[in-house]
């Protein structure tokens, strides 16, 4: 049989691209893309990480979770009830996501998981891992530092990432000569503080002024009985923002759908001149 | 003159009881005032009673609501009171022993008036669901009107003052029959179609409508099938998991779950029952007006209601069919 060169190039390439298709597509099957869920936080022996993470995966009931101190990526399947250890050679990020292996290497450590109302428990590498709600984690009480408290609440520092605060507002707040005292009445159990202490602080951390000073307080579930800094100061709903100009209690501001907390602030300072 | 004189002739049931009475004008003006009171409270009273009576399970968890009863003993004494109060409006109605349906209506009034300064002192703000779960008011809203409400019934009281009603025999056989009947209606309401009419929910309806549009943004666009559910209840898994199967056939529209259960029985239910889906936590007074049972779904394109679907959920051919079209 006389076969030509050309028809053996042909077959050559088609060969190669055939390769090529089933490489790329064993590179894709199996693989998740994981998007971080601030929503919930991860418990580690305890405490709180300041880098772990529950990345939510475009397949319904997996979960991938990171906590930096464990040497593998922990991939959550509620459908079989447990969590494999993925090497983190097989999690990439990709345009600020993360693809995560779905088909980790046979013989990959594989942890039972338990799920104990909304909390969901297991054990990996030795530490005692829990994901649960950020709300439901122990609260912040008493007075708190700006730094302490984002370094602290990922769920604020990840939504302060997106506000985009009214920079007319900021200016104006800026340029601002009384002395300003904002004592600042919130909860890290209280879902309208987790919508609007983000903006809040976003807002703050912009604000360049000396002459305005911030004083952050965490309350506690049942405040109007337990002691603290929030008494006798007629405090019914959080998150309650006193501003005090000179000294003088001014107004109070709080939180509503849709609240821009640097145009309702710049607005009172703008009132009194 | 003479009282014989100038009864009501009317209708020959209605008995004069002995008593001293005003001269005849002032008498009969009087008469039709408590007249109009009578009849006032008992369509009043009807009306509220019809509407808890289209949702009694509602009105068992609103009376639960107060903190008064416990949820047990609420489900037991919400449909007797629904019964109750359409007895007492068919009473007086009727005119069946008058002075004493027109007391009894007092009472009630009176119950929940002080019911509702209860709620209010514990700074409860919820609807007080006295005209069921789709008309909405605050407690202070219902203490004026139930006060406005037992000012009639005073005037009933006073204008009817020496009236006895319809004969006994046929006051007695009326309400035995009014009370069985309501029986009926609050034990059956609930599997009558009538969900269409009696809540928000109904084809051509917008996301404005139904309160959804800026709580629920996601579904302004595109074609979503929407499951409303109690993800605390026991069936839930089994809801998820049929809505699972459809949301893995091609071209089945995007499915949101929408909750008035807390954030702790979602989570509760996404670990345990993974639903492929999304679930939104709505506001209880909110999504209450959408439903008078769960699960309940509806389809939405675009911004607007196409299809709802009570009790079971959509086949999935069904779904895609209605895309098809």
């Amino acid at each position: 049989m006389n076969v030509g060169l050309p028809a053996v190039r042909k077959l050559g390439s088609l060969v190669v691209a055939l390769a090529g298709l089933c490489a790329a597509a064993r590179a894709g099957a199996g693989a998740i893309l994981c998007i971080p869920n601030y929503d919930y936080s991860v418990e580690v022996d305890g405490s709180y990480p300041r880098n772990a993470t529950l990345y939510q995966s475009d397949s319904p009931g997996k979960y991938f979770i990171d906590v930096p101190a464990c040497k593998n990526g922990l991939l959550m399947d509620l459908h079989d009830k447990r969590v494999v250890a993925v090497p983190r050679d097989l999690v990439k990020p990709v345009d600020g996501k993360l693809q995560v292996s779905d088909s980790p290497p046979s013989g990959a450590t594989a942890y039972a998981l338990s799920v104990d109302g909304p909390i969901v428990q297991f054990q990996a590498e030795d530490r005692k891992v829990r994901i649960l709600r950020c709300l439901d984690r122990p609260p912040i009480v008493g007075e708190v530092e700006f730094n302490a408290l984002i370094a602290d609440r990922a769920e604020y520092r990840e939504a302060m990432k997106v506000y985009a605060p009214d920079a007319a507002s900021i200016a104006r707040m800026n340029k601002y000569v009384k002395k300003v005292q904002l004592d600042v009445f919130f909860a890290t159990w209280c879902p309208h503080c987790k919508e609007y202490m983000p903006k809040f602080l976003r807002v703050m951390s912009e604000v360049k002024n000396p002459n305005i000073k911030l004083n952050l307080y965490g309350v506690p579930k049942g405040f109007g009985v337990a002691p603290g800094p929030w008494q006798g100061r007629n405090i019914n709903s959080i998150p309650t923002i006193i501003v005090k100009i000179d000294g003088k209690e001014i107004t109070r501001m709080g939180s509503q759908p849709g609240a821009t907390p640097e145009v309702e602030l710049a607005g009172t300072l703008d009132a009194v001149k | 003159m003479s009282t014989s004189m100038s009864a009501p002739t009317a209708t020959p049931a209605l008995r004069e009881a002995p008593g001293s009475v005003p001269r005849a004008g002032v008498r009969r003006w009087r008469r039709g005032v408590g007249h109009l009171g009578r009849v006032a409270i008992g369509l009043v009273l009807l009306v509220a009673g019809v509407l808890k009576g289209l949702d009694p399970a509602e009105f068992a968890h609103q009376v639960a609501g107060y903190g008064l009863l416990e949820p047990r003993l609420s489900s037991v004494i919400a449909p007797a009171l629904i019964v109750f109060e359409i007895t007492l409006a068919v009473a007086l109605l009727a005119g069946a022993w008058p002075r004493l349906s027109v007391l009894l209506s007092l009472v009630l009034l009176f119950g929940f008036i002080g019911i509702e300064a209860y709620g209010l002192s514990v700074g409860r703000t919820e609807a007080c669901g006295c005209f069921g779960a789709y008309v909405q008011r605050t407690p202070a809203e219902v203490i004026g009107e139930d006060l406005l409400f037992a000012g009639l019934a005073l005037l009933a009281l006073w204008g009817l003052a020496g009236w006895a009603g319809v004969r006994a025999r046929r006051a007695a056989t009326a309400l035995a029959a009014t009370v069985v009947l309501s029986i009926v209606f609050v034990v059956a309401s609930p599997s009558l179609p009538i969900d269409a009419y009696v809540t928000r929910l109904s084809v051509g309806k917008s996301l404005k409508d139904l309160d959804l549009k800026d709580r629920v943004p996601v579904l302004a666009a595109g074609r979503h099938l929407v499951v409303l559910l109690d993800v605390s209840d026991p069936g839930a898994a089994g809801t998820a998991a049929v809505f699972n199967a459809m949301a893995a056939r091609p071209g089945a529209p995007g499915i949101v779950g929408l909750t008035p259960s807390t954030e702790q029985e979602i989570d509760t239910f996404l670990w345990s029952a993974v639903p492929a889906f999304e679930i939104h936590r709505v506001d209880r007074d909110v999504i209450k007006r959408l439903y008078r049972k769960l699960p309940r779904c509806f389809l939405i394109d675009g911004g607007r209601v196409t299809a709802v679907y009570d009790g079971a959920p959509p086949g999935a051919e069904e779904l895609l069919s209605s895309e098809a079209s």
